[in-house]
């Protein structure tokens, strides 16, 4: 049976690494009763937590993919997105997003408003997810969860407002007072740490009021009646206030904030009730697809179970039973059995074996209805495709895909480890658009791509793990870029004359840096100069020349060609004659345009104590890193700077040895720059060197 | 117009010109005004002006975003370029950013010694040609007559100028004289400058200058609409 829509809620957990996300998600699962032991992170049984479904994960305590799970919550349906915290896997994150309705921001008592809070944070603004707040850890030493509610107002411009009270912090913690019932919650009603009500302990009592005034002043603003009550002083239904909430919530407007410990046991339950309560069903939320045979005309889909269907799958994972591929459903009802249509591929599928899934475990289900995140078995596809019911031509808005800015080359240890690998790159190229592979034609290796270090790392282990794939890596290199710095002209005459038919062929015109985008090719020809059949062959043999810059051998970008004369001959002029006399005019007129080197540059973000941050200034320093600023904070500082990815390599043990651990840091891709002139000649030099030798 | 003949022509050099070469390292100056009426603006254009003539600054701060003052940097540093038609502009951009260092203070209490640490800190381990310190948001109400003296001393040990912004209230400051809360540190203090909102302009008056007698008026104001500093 497909479920109620209202009843329906589609969450992820979002947090920056060590804000106890695993934690909180495992105490979800066990409150809502579907697993019976909860096993740490880094467990000491040695079965690790339940959502951590990969090894690799369970051995270096990070979630990396993120599983689909469903569960109950009296009666709400909550289909749960554990999303990867670590900023190198971003993609999987934004993916989540994209399918979510509402999010947790989970965030450390102690450390607060962390770098990869405010990307996460970025990344639910960029897809308008409504969230709520959940400061774990209240149980740590130096817990203040009243600071963080502060940092989330300055640091990421949310209107946070507390809805409860802890009852005590640090050891002391052992539950909190919800500013809206007016009741203690204490978690030791059994020995399931069930939810015991009990009267405001009397030390507290001035706190409390005091802080639900400020929160019904917070939320006045969104119930009318609510701030008349508020003005005549009178009692405020419970009602009033949820609704308050839940508008402000949904409108993006409100953050509540809610306090606890998920590895003590404190705050889960009130938690769950306000996912209940304040985060969107399917139907609160407008989806939007991309109508192609409208020229991408954006099209509103409707959570209702009797329009066509339309989903987007956006997960693959590796089972033991082929490949299992999870499915948002956006509008109308997935049917075992039915048929649907990859818009990508363009291929009729039969909907096979439908699930539910609870991580490892699964349901067999007949019916998918909108709103609702469900796996499919045995479908070929990739992350990212569209389905939809045959004659539908609608595609769900393309995801944010980031260009990979680093690569490897690997080679496989032996002969049966080569099948493997390349099984092992076809799954992961599906499951991740932001890794990549290739074989490189002069070296006939095989390069992958990624999005830094550890990205690449991961999937090299997960081949080893899942696929029993050994194999040696190369240093990684970094992805730069050749660009042009001047506007030059150019005039190619093509002839060769060798018996048989001859190739002739001329181009003018000029090429000048462009900023809009990549490439761009402009035809002035006028009076047939070139024929018109032969124009696109020019176009085809100046994008051939783009693929490789004569200084370092990568890519080029941000060029604009234009071609504004020519010359032909009636028997010898042909379409390879053309191209080649584009390839050429374009390598010779390249030169002259002062050719440049552009490197990716990371924005880095480094979190430490204080005493340390000579140490870390230095770091950045020696790493042709530009400080854009640094905040201190207490005895906790953060620096951000912009560092050219070539010098990060390792940076992570440096950090390491010269914070004595205690400095963590976090990198993403901003934006490509110019490499300086000593280091560009490096590197000409040393691709001269490789160009000799073979 | 290239970079050069830009600060060349800034309306600043005739603030230097009328304290005979400015303020000098190893001294500190303050801009006064009331709340709101453009002292982060000012100091921020002084800041541009002395990284466009390739010196180094750390921009000191106790407001909660780096990014605020980011964007500061960012608007005077494009109304400078689009007023004078600076060539190369993205270039020289780039340039700047590469001398300039925020340095941002969140916290409730945090002290003076705590600040001149890091800033310490960041210029041994960083910026090592650090000529300038701008501060904005410092409270003057606070002990400030013991912590100036620290950065007084900070600036002569440190080679550096020292820029500071004052917002005074509920006071009306006779001409030129120094508003209250500055009196308790004014022997530390050798250019003192009151904006003030006067009529249509907003009229920056020069009212301490190195121990001598302020006679000129600086003939410059705010200009509302660029928030740059300008000739009358």
């Amino acid at each position: 049976m497909a479920k109620d829509i209202a009843s329906m809620r589609n969450i992820g957990i979002s947090a920056h690494i060590d804000s106890g996300k695993t934690t909180l998600t495992e105490r979800i699962l066990f409150f809502c009763n579907r697993i019976h032991a909860i096993h740490e992170v880094r467990g000491k049984d040695g079965v690790g937590a339940t959502m951590d479904s990969m090894e690799l994960e369970k051995e270096r305590g990070i979630t990396i993919a993120s599983a689909a799970t469903n569960v109950q919550w009296g009666n709400i349906d909550i289909n749960i997105i554990d999303t990867p915290g670590h900023v190198d896997f971003t993609i999987e994150v934004e993916r989540a997003l994209r399918v979510l309705d509402g999010a947790i921001l989970v965030l450390c008592s102690v450390a607060g408003v962390q770098s990869q809070s405010i990307t996460v944070d970025r990344q639910l603004k960029r897809y308008n997810v409504p969230r709520v707040a959940f400061i774990n850890k209240c149980d740590r030493t130096g817990a203040n969860p009243y600071r963080v509610a502060d940092q989330l107002r300055e640091k990421l411009n949310l209107n946070s407002v507390m809805m409860q009270v802890p009852i005590g912090l640090e050891e002391k913690h052992i539950g909190v007072v919800d500013l809206i019932t007016m009741k203690a919650i204490y978690f030791d009603a059994d020995d399931d740490h069930g939810v015991r009500y009990d009267v405001i302990p009397s030390e507290l009592e001035s706190e409390v009021a005091e802080k639900r005034e400020t929160m019904l002043d917070a939320l006045s603003m969104f119930n009318e009646e609510l701030m008349e009550l508020i003005m005549e002083e009178q009692d405020i239904p419970e009602d009033l206030i949820h609704a308050a909430v839940r508008k402000g919530t949904l409108d993006l407007e409100l953050c509540p904030v809610f306090v606890g410990s998920a590895y003590k046991n404190k705050g889960v339950q009130p938690l769950l009730d306000a996912v209940e309560s304040y985060l969107p069903c399917p139907t609160d939320i407008e989806n939007k697809a991309l109508d192609l045979d409208n020229e991408e005309a954006e099209v509103i889909l409707e959570s209702v179970n009797d329009k066509a269907p339309v989903a987007l799958a956006f997960k693959l994972e590796d089972g033991q039973y082929g490949q299992l591929t999870y499915i948002r459903v956006y509008q109308g009802l997935v049917k075992k059995g039915s048929e649907l249509y990859n818009i990508r591929s363009k291929k009729k599928f039969k909907v096979g074996r439908l699930v539910r899934m609870h991580s490892n475990n699964m349901e067999d289900i007949t019916e998918a209805g909108s709103g609702d995140i469900v796996a499919l078995f045995g479908i070929d596809c990739a992350s990212g495709d569209t389905f939809v019911q045959n004659g539908l031509n609608l595609s769900m808005t393309s995801m944010f895909v980031p260009e990979p800015v680093i690569s490897l080359s690997i080679e496989p240890k032996d002969k049966s480890s080569s099948d493997k690998m390349a099984k092992a790159l076809n799954r992961f190229t599906k499951e991740d658009p932001t890794f990549r592979t290739y074989v490189d034609e002069e070296s006939n290796q095989t390069i992958v791509q990624g999005m830094g270090e550890l990205h690449l790392e991961v999937y090299i282990e997960r081949m080893k793990r899942e696929y029993d794939a050994e194999v040696m890596t190369g240093a990684p290199q970094v992805a730069y870029r050749e660009a042009i710095s001047q506007k030059v002209d150019f005039n190619y005459t093509h002839k060769k004359q060798t018996g048989g038919s001859g190739q002739y062929a001329r181009i003018a015109g000029f090429m000048e840096p462009n900023e809009e985008s990549d490439y761009e090719f402009v035809s002035k020809i006028k009076g047939g100069a070139i024929p018109t059949e032969y124009i696109p062959s020019c176009d085809k043999g100046f994008q051939a020349a783009l693929g490789k810059g004569s200084l370092v051998g990568h890519p080029i970008v941000g060029i604009k060609m234009t071609i504004n004369d020519g010359q032909y001959h009636a028997v010898d002029s042909s379409d390879q004659a053309f191209q080649t006399a584009g390839r050429a005019a374009f390598r010779e007129a390249y030169l002259k345009a002062k050719p440049i080197i552009l490197e990716p540059i990371m924005r880095v973000s480094v979190e430490g104590p204080t005493e340390f941050q000579g140490n870390i200034f230095g770091s950045i320093n020696q790493r042709r890193g530009i400080i854009i600023g640094s905040t201190d904070e207490g005895n906790n500082c953060t620096v951000e700077a912009d560092v050219p990815l070539s010098e990060m390599f390792g940076y992570s043990t440096v950090l390491r040895s010269s914070t004595q651990g205690k400095a963590e840091f976090t990198m993403e891709f901003q934006k490509y720059s110019k490499v300086p002139t000593s280091i560009s000649e490096e590197l000409i030099k040393e691709f001269e060197e490789k160009n000799k030798k073979k | 117009m290239v970079k050069a003949e830009l600060t060349k022509k800034s309306p600043l050099r005739i603030l230097e010109k009328a304290t005979d070469g400015g303020l000098g390292k190893g001294n500190i100056a303050v801009i006064a005004s009331k709340r709101g009426i453009g002292k982060t603006a000012c100091l921020v254009h002084i800041a541009t002006d002395k990284l466009m003539r390739d010196k180094h600054v750390i921009h000191v701060s106790y407001s909660s975003r780096t990014d605020h003052i980011i964007n500061w940097y960012e608007d005077i540093f494009k109304e400078i370029s689009l007023k004078r038609d600076l060539e190369d502009a993205m270039d020289v951009h780039d340039e700047l950013i590469k001398n300039r260092v925020i340095m941002n203070f969140n916290q409730d209490g945090v002290t003076m010694d705590q600040v001149l640490n890091s800033v310490k800190a960041m210029i041994e381990n960083g910026q090592k040609s650090t000529d300038a310190i701008v501060i904005d948001g410092y409270d003057f109400t606070k002990d400030c007559d013991v912590n100036i003296k620290k950065v007084k001393q900070f600036a002569k040990d440190l080679s550096l100028e020292i820029w500071f912004t004052d917002s005074y209230e509920g006071e009306v400051v006779s001409e030129g004289d120094i508003p209250q809360n500055l009196k308790c540190c004014e022997e530390d203090l050798s250019i003192v400058m009151i904006l003030k909102n006067e009529g249509t302009a907003m009229n920056l008056h020069l009212v301490k200058d190195h121990g001598k007698t302020v006679t000129e008026d600086l003939s410059l104001i705010l200009d509302s609409k660029t928030l740059l500093i300008a000739r009358k």
